[in-house]
Order: structure tokens, then sequence, then C-alpha cells
């Protein structure tokens, strides 16, 4: 809470600001949202009222019957699920080992999060697709998830390491006292504590996988192995009339498992971000 | 307390962790499968059926199922060499193809236009057709045609369709403004200006034109007035912008912001936005691609009685003949099998059908002959097919940098000069500079 | 973040822990399964890439890739259309990081005075966070088209014209982008500086009142100092991410008109993957990379000094 009496006036000029930002964040939103329910010929006419005159579920019939729209959906959902297994399942130890031993690789870890985010990314794409088709990996879901996890991982660790370092260390050393081994501590003891930060660093993974684009433009060809984001940017060029509708209601289909999960993890998202920017 | 109490609570977990392991690499597997199934397929076995992949940008579904049915009949007469249809777009052919080539990656059927096909040829990804198509089908098609798809003496695709720029109009509003709709082939620049002039007022513009990729239409309608731009092929190619190449441009610039009977702002949209505002009546007229034909017939509202125009002609009424065309990725292990599919897209009827999808004019006279026919004329067709005759290659189809021209200087400099910042001098200059910098370096 | 597990001396007592703290070789199992992939697939594409940037490596079938040491970095300064990307991707990051921060500063302000409503505030700036960058593009391209968009209907009641193609005219697309740019990225900003002001012990801020500091006088001298780490923090990251920004302007206007959204990653992006010119994208990586370190540098320097002062 804020000190002091605030006046009546600041209190108007504070809501009206609020207001403001409602509508300038809100307002976009509910665009969508509304064109997703408004038919062809109401779009077509270019009423720009803003509620739906006659709402219709038209626009999601026609999305869901693209047929590459479905495929595309069904692509990127399993490239999202296994990046984030993946990326969970080798985070933990690691961000483990990187919290509690002294090794050189804990300063070269942290210092190749900050380098992979300066670094653009156009400059490890070229190279990246030599090295996947090296491997036969180009043009394929499973070189795309292996790109993810990569890609995610220097973050993931960096949110992990923190939770680690929250746990207290007794507890493993009373355990080790009693005579548990390495592997039944981390297994027994540290994983089941870590579960925020895992939730936390499964979901971004997730969200990261699922939102990707340039990646999956350059490394996927194939029309039958596309992911999601890709099939909607090609919606919207498709030359010939344009179905904003439908693009909208499918836009609005494809926000929401990352608006589900994100609603899941905003808070430790936050302090995850923040415990880095702050600390580290 | 709280903790020794989860602690025993979670004795249970190793078996988390390990399905969790398991469920990740059944994932992965699945992926792995449906990527190897498809590999599989384009490789085709060495016993079994030879696979072919037929990369098409049809767009428009009347199109889009005509291609379907030519793989469809193919397959079923030829159970050795089945062919796979896959879809692509135009929007992103470019970027797909250089990573596709790049990758290895690239189908075995490649469908593209000739002007973006000779950089391709160049860089050594396509295979030569030459002796590869039958003489029925190369008979039909046009010498200057043919021109368009040969670089260095090899035949480099086979020429499908070609688009024309056609006027359509809307003919309640050309009758209010008392504007009769031309008989005959051609129809002159200064008439259609006028007819502009004459149906603007209130909330219609004469003209609405889709401009925001200028370039295509600069080059290749900028034949009416003779505008060449380009000399000589390949590398060693040199550029002239004089009064022709700037004619026509500054037609438009002026009805634009002289007479303004062109609306501005339909300059930066696309073609098919365009056409939104022309289905509303907000334009009388509208300069497309042929293919907007389909759009017309599809979704123009009862009350829209729209009219083909004829040809637009000042000197001439020569067009750029850009066609459409199919080409064999020249890393494919079945070039003569994929040739052969070629081929048979090629037949009359085959092409015909795909033409009548897309409102274009075929290639071949067989089967132009097969559309006028099917069509009898009606819903544009006559004047479609009519075009055929005056289009002929364009020099910037031998260019190979024209690809980059086109994006970083020439669409940039047109769009600034029809938006009216830069003048016809300096569209000049910009034009000229531009290509120098782009072949020189 | 965890310096006090660092420092804490070893115990001589117990030997398991030492062992632990001291072995760097035993966190490899832990470490090694995930670093290797991590090496294979991105410092090493890394690496090559920036070796790439002094080849001559293009499209071709069997072309043969020969180093030409600083060649293209020669031809970069020619390269006119890459400087007027490069500058339109300075001023695209300068004004959008600004933009986000002021905005999102004013935001979380508003948010930590718990009003009523900012519930709402809250989950509607963290949706555009969650959505795709593709469907950021497409939503604003509903709300900018010219035909149905209901931006021209409002900038025409304010008396502001409201008959242009917002994105398709050369003078006002850069802007409009960098509305989408704000849109999108102040959430997050907004986030982190809230979290930063709810760090802010409060005390300060009461001692201050009972002294008779006004508000401003408060922002001045007790909330901005005590933020400086999380705003010199989060203006960075913002500037990085916003001068790379790629998908939201290739489906919002890839890069048109005329190349007046042109950003710097779009148009190497292009110089490769169009053109087939790898090498000189690649250069085009590196002097990119040279200059946003630099700027970097200048910013924490001027930033963080009077910090330690």
């Amino acid at each position: 809470m804020s000190v002091g009496t605030v006046t009546t006036r600041a209190r108007v000029g504070q809501y009206a600001a609020l207001l403001a930002y409602v509508a300038f964040l809100g307002f976009p939103l509910l665009w969508l949202v509304a064109t997703a329910f408004k038919s062809t010929q109401e779009i077509a006419l270019g009423a720009s009222g803003f509620l739906p005159e006659a709402p219709t579920l038209q626009n999601f019939g026609d999305a869901i019957r693209r047929a590459d729209l479905v495929e595309a959906g069904w692509n990127s959902l399993r490239v999202a699920v296994a990046s984030t297994i993946l990326t969970t399942a080798l985070a933990m130890p690691a961000a483990y080992g990187l919290a509690r031993f002294k090794t050189f690789l804990r300063p070269v870890t942290l210092g190749w999060v900050l380098v992979s985010q300066v670094f653009p990314t156009i400059l490890i794409i070229v190279p990246l697709f030599l090295i996947l088709k090296q491997f036969d990996l180009v043009n394929n879901l499973v070189g795309l998830t292996i790109v993810y996890v990569v890609f995610t991982l220097p973050f993931a660790l960096w949110m992990l390491i923190g939770f680690v370092a929250n746990i207290p260390r007794e507890l493993e050393e009373a355990a080790a006292v009693d005579g548990a081994g390495r592997l039944r501590i981390l297994v027994s003891i540290v994983f089941p504590l870590l579960r925020p930060g895992v939730v936390a660093t499964a979901l971004f993974a997730f969200i990261a996988a699922w939102n990707e684009f340039l990646f999956a433009l350059v490394l996927i060809q194939d029309p039958a192995k596309v992911t999601l984001p890709l099939t909607l940017s090609r919606f919207v060029g498709a030359e010939g009339q344009v179905q904003l509708g439908a693009l909208a209601a499918a836009s609005l289909l494809a926000t929401i498992p990352s608006l589900i999960f994100f609603g899941l993890i905003q808070g430790r998202l936050t302090s995850g971000l923040l415990s880095g920017a702050v600390k580290g | 307390m709280r903790l020794t109490h989860r602690r025993s609570q979670h004795r249970g977990r190793p078996a988390a962790v390990v399905a969790t392991g398991a469920v990740a690499a059944l994932v992965l597997a699945g992926c792995a499968t449906a990527g190897s199934d498809d590999d599989a397929d384009s490789e085709g076995g060495g016993d079994g059926p030879v696979s072919l992949r037929y990369q098409s940008l049809a767009f428009q579904e009347p199109t889009i199922q005509a291609s379907q049915e030519i793989v469809d009949a193919w397959n079923a007469d030829n159970p050795d060499v089945q062919v796979e249809y896959v879809q692509g777009s135009w929007d992103s052919v470019q970027d797909q193809l250089v990573t596709q080539f790049q990758g290895g990656t690239a189908p075995d059927v490649i469908q593209y236009e000739s002007a973006a096909m000779t950089q391709f040829a160049e860089q050594g990804y396509l295979a030569d057709l030459s002796g590869s198509l039958s003489e029925e089908v190369t008979s039909a098609v046009p010498e200057g045609v043919l021109d368009a798809v040969t670089v260095d003496d090899q035949v480099i695709a086979a020429p499908t369709l070609l688009q024309s720029y056609v006027v359509f109009a809307n003919r309640g509003l050309l009758e209010e403004a008392g504007v009769e709709v031309p008989e005959g082939e051609t129809w002159s620049w200064d008439e259609f200006q006028a007819a502009a002039a004459a149906t603007t007022g209130g909330d219609t513009f004469g003209v609405g034109w889709g401009l925001a990729e200028p370039t295509a239409t600069m080059l290749s309608l900028g034949m009416n007035f003779d505008a060449t731009y380009f000399e000589g092929t390949g590398e060693d190619v040199t550029i002239d912008v004089g009064e022709e190449e700037l004619a026509l441009p500054e037609r438009i610039h002026a009805m634009a912001y002289d007479d303004r009977s062109l609306d501005p702002v339909s300059i930066t949209q696309s073609g098919s936005d365009v056409m939104t505002g022309f289905l509303k009546g907000k334009y009388a007229m509208t300069v497309q691609g042929s293919y907007q034909a389909q759009a017309l017939t599809e979704s123009a509202p009862a009350d829209l009685d729209w009219v083909a125009m004829p040809l637009l002609e000042a000197d001439s009424a020569a067009q750029a003949a850009n066609p459409q065309t199919l080409s064999v990725a020249a890393e494919s292990p079945h070039v003569e099998e994929a040739a052969a599919f070629i081929d048979y897209f090629m037949q009359a009827d085959n092409l015909a059908k795909v033409a009548e999808g897309d409102w274009l004019i075929p290639a071949s006279s067989d089967a132009a002959e097969v559309v006028s026919t099917d069509t009898e004329g009606a819903n544009g067709w006559s004047t479609i097919l009519a075009g055929g005759q005056y289009l002929t290659k364009a020099p910037f189809q031998s260019a190979t940098n024209y690809p980059q021209w086109k994006d970083q200087i020439a669409t940039p400099a047109f769009q600034r000069y029809l938006a009216d910042e830069i003048d016809a001098d300096q569209l000049a200059t910009e034009l000229t500079e531009g290509w120098e910098s782009v072949s020189g370096g | 973040m965890t310096a006090d597990l660092e420092t804490r001396p070893p115990a001589p007592v117990e030997a398991p822990r030492t062992r632990r703290g001291a072995g760097g070789r035993d966190a490899w199992p832990l470490l090694l399964p995930a670093l290797i992939p991590v090496a294979i697939f991105s410092v090493l594409p890394l690496l090559q890439g920036i070796y790439l940037g002094f080849t001559d490596s293009r499209a071709g079938l069997n072309q043969v890739t020969r180093f030409t040491g600083l060649e293209n970095y020669g031809d970069l300064l020619d390269y006119d259309l890459f400087w007027t990307s490069f500058r339109i991707g300075l001023v695209w990051a300068v004004s959008v990081t600004f933009l986000q921060f002021a905005t999102a500063m004013g935001l979380a302000l508003l948010l930590h005075q718990n009003l009523r409503f900012g519930w709402l505030a809250r989950i509607l700036s963290l949706v555009p966070w969650a959505m795709p960058p593709v469907v950021v593009a497409i939503t604003w391209r509903l709300m900018y088209d010219p035909n149905y968009g209901p931006v021209n209907g409002l900038l025409a009641s304010l008396g502001l014209g409201g008959d242009t193609n917002l994105l398709g005219d050369f003078s006002t697309a850069l802007p409009a982008a960098i509305v989408v740019g704000v849109w999108a990225g102040m959430p997050q900003t907004t986030i982190a500086l809230l979290a930063g002001l709810q760090g802010i012990d409060e005390s300060i801020h009461e001692a201050a009142a009972i002294d008779g500091a006004g508000v401003w006088r408060r922002f001045r001298h007790i909330t901005l100092p005590q933020l400086r780490p999380v705003i010199v923090a989060i203006t960075s990251l913002n500037f990085i991410w916003n001068i790379n920004t790629f998908d939201l302007i290739y489906v919002l206007t890839n890069g048109g008109p005329g190349g007046r959204t042109m950003l710097p990653m779009l148009f190497a992006y292009n110089e490769a993957f169009r053109y087939g010119n790898f090498g000189v994208a690649a250069a085009m990586g590196n002097v990119m990379v040279l200059l946003i370190v630099g700027a970097l540098v200048f910013y924490l320097r001027s930033r963080l000094k009077p910090a330690e002062e």
C-alpha cells in the first residue's frame, strides 16, 4: 500500500490511467475474439461494429476443417511435449550439479545464458542447419525438438538453480549421515522439494516450444511437418481472399494452450526471471 | 517436521522419474517414426514403386482440386511411379526452396515461376528437361514462352500457366457515370483513364489498384509502353530506365495524385484487399491479376454485375510472359519419372483443368482451346484468353539477380514513387543504381 | 544467486561434504547430459556461424566455401541497405525499449497501489506475453486493417485522418509496428518492475513521507534508486530482444513498405534464405553482435557507475 493520504483527484487520475491501460492491453484481444465470432459477410462489409451482429461458430468450424491446421497443431503439440519432458529431465540434475558443486562449468554455463541472449539467431541458424543436415535431422520434428531443448536449457537452468539454492543443504547432509546414497538423496529429497521449480521450468519449456517461429521456419520445409505458428503465418499471406474470421478463430485456438500454462506459471516465472535478473 | 514427512511421502519417486523418461522416449520415438516414414517415401524403395513428391502452389480451391485429380489419375495409371501431392505456398516458396535445395530435401517436382527459377538453375539445382518433354507438349507452347524457361540452352522447366493483368469493372457504376463497356479486343489507356475520371465521385473511386507489391505489375504491364528495363542475359545484364519505363508509373501516379481517380490507399494494399473494396462498390474498376476472376465468381454479391474489360493497350497490348513452371530437382533420384509426370501434367486436358480453376492462360495452345470450349468465354474468359497472344518474354526474366533487385531495390523504389515520396527522376536513379549495386556486389 | 553456499568454508569434520564441495568432477555425470547437447547444437553452431562470417559461403549445388577474411566486412561497408536496416533496427529497439519501460513503469506503479480492478489490468497484461508472437502480429493486423480494423475509425473520430493503411504507409508503418512491439513486450517489463517495487522496504517510504517528501520526490529519490538493478537488467534484456526481433515483424509487415520496417534480423534472414548468401548474412550477424555489445557496455557503464559511487 502506498503511504500517506491520497487525494480524491489523484485517485481519479489513477483510475483514469488504469482504464487507459486496460483499454490498450485488452482491446486488441477483444477484437481478436470478436472477429473470430463474426460472419464472413460482416467482416467483408467492414462494418466496424465491435460486437458480432450474429455470433457464429462458423469460423471455428472452417479453421478446424482445414486439415493443415489440425495437422500443424498436432505437430506443435508433439514437439512441445517432447521438448518439455526432455528439458526438464536434463535440467533437474544439471541445475542441482551447478548449484551444489564447485566446478568451472558453473560460470561457463551462466556465461552461456547471457551470451546466448546476445547472439542473434541468424548467426546460429545457418551452421545449425548444416549440422542437423549431417545427422539427417533437417526437415524433421526430432531435429526441431532437439533444437528447442538446447535453446531452452540455459534459461531453464538459470531458473532452477535459484530453486535448488533455496533447499537447505542440511537436509541432504542428514540423509547422507543416515547412509543414503547420492542418487537416493537426489531422487527422494531434492527432486520432490524442487517441484515448484520443475513445474515452472516445464511450463516455460512448453510455451517456448509452442510459440517458437524462426527455427521452425528454417528447419522444417515439408508442409506435413510444419508447426502451428508457421501455418498461421502462411494463412495471413495467402493470396486470394484472406478469411479474417477463420484466421482469428485459428489464432485464438492456437493461443489457448500457452495461455493456460502461462496462467499456471506466471508467478513462478516472474520470480525466476527476477532472481536471475536481480541477483545474477 | 514437515520436511521429514515429505521425505517419507516421496518414496515412490524413482518410479515417477523412470516413467517420465519412458514417456519422453516414446514421444520422441513417435516423432522419429513420423519423420522416417516420409523420408522412406521420398527415397523410394529399391523394389517397390518409385515415389515422387510434387510441391504445388495452387491456392484456390478449384485449382487445388484439379491438381489433385491429375495426381490421382496419374497414380492410377502408373502403379510403379506414385506421386505425392504436397501443398506449398506462394508467399514462402522462395525461402523454402533455398532451404530445401540446401538441405537436400527439395521435392522432385517443383512449381514456381520462370523469372525466379533462373537463379536456381544457375546454382545447378535444376535438371535439364530438354528431350524429356514430348513433342506434342512442346510444339503447343509458343516460342516466346519456351524461351522464358530456357537458361544456357537447357530447358529448366515446363511452362504451365500465364497471368495477365485485367481490368475488372462494376457495370452498374460505369452505367451510372455514362461510361460504356468497350467492345473490341483492346482498350486504350487514354480511354481507361477517362473512364476512371468519369466514375470518380462521392465515396467512389474510379480505380482501386493493389500495388503493395508493384514490381511485377510495373515490369509486365509496362510493356504496354515498350518498357524493357533490361538488356543482356545471365550476369551481364544492364538496366536502362528511360521514358518508356517511366510511362506506366507516371500514368498511375497522375491518376492517384492529379486526377484523384485512383484511390491512393489502395496502392498500399494487396490485390485481394482491394478486391474486397471492389466487392463493396467502393471502386468502379480494379486492375488485378486475371486469377482474381475466381474470387469474383465465387464471392461477388448477387447485385454486383462485374465485367472483364478488354486488355489495356498503349503502344501495344504486350505484357510479360512470366509463366508458372514445373521443374525437376537435379538431385532427385528419379529425374526421368518426374519429367514424365510433368509431361502428363502438360497434356491439354489436364492443363486446361488447372487453368480453369485459376483463371490463368494455359501455356499450351491446345489447352487454351480446351478452356475456350469448356467456358464458352463466360466470366471474363474471353478477355483473359484473348490476352494470351500478347504475352511475350520480357528481358527481366533472364537477369539472374532479378529477385534480389525486385525485393531490395525495385519494390521500395516503386512504392515510394507511388506514395508520392520521390519523383520520377529519383525513381529512375534508384532503379538504375540499385541494379548496379545488386549485380555488382 | 547462491553466493552464501559457495563461500561457506568446508567443515573438516564431515568427510562426505568436503568431497562433494571440492570435487567438481563428481558433478559431471549430472551436468554432461545437459551440457553436451548444448555444446553440439548451440555452442558449436555459434562458433561456426562466427567463422562463416569470414567466408564466401553461399547456396548452390557443390559450392566450395572459401575463407575470405575481412572481404565480407569491406563489402558490408558499402552495403547501404544493410546500414539503413540497422538504423531502422536501432530506432525500433530504442523506442520500443524506452516506451516499454515508461508504460510498464506507470502500470507497475498503479498496480502497486492495490487499486480496485487492478487484477484485471494484471491479468490482461499477462496475455500478450503468453501469446505466440505470430498471433500477436495477426491480432494487430486485424486492428490495423484498412477495411475492417477499428484503429482507423478511432483515429478518424479523434480527427487524425483515419483513411490510411497504417502498416502500408511509409510514414506510419514503423510507428504502428512500434506500438505493437510495446504492446507485446510491456507485460513482462511490468511484472519485473512490479516485483521490484514489492521488494522495496515500505518503511523507507514511510520515513520519507513523515519528513514531508512529496510523491514525486519519493519516487525519484527512493523508488528509482532502489529499483535500479531491476531497471537496468530488464531494459538491457529488452533492448537485446527487441533488436533481434524477427517473427513479429515477419508476419506484421515482412519489412515493408519499401523496407521501412526492415529490422536487421529480417534483413539478414533474407540475405541468407532468399538470396542464398550465407557468408554475408553471418557477417551481418557478427557486426550486429559487436554493435549490440558495444551499446550494452556503454549503457551498463553509464547506468551502473553512479550506483557504485
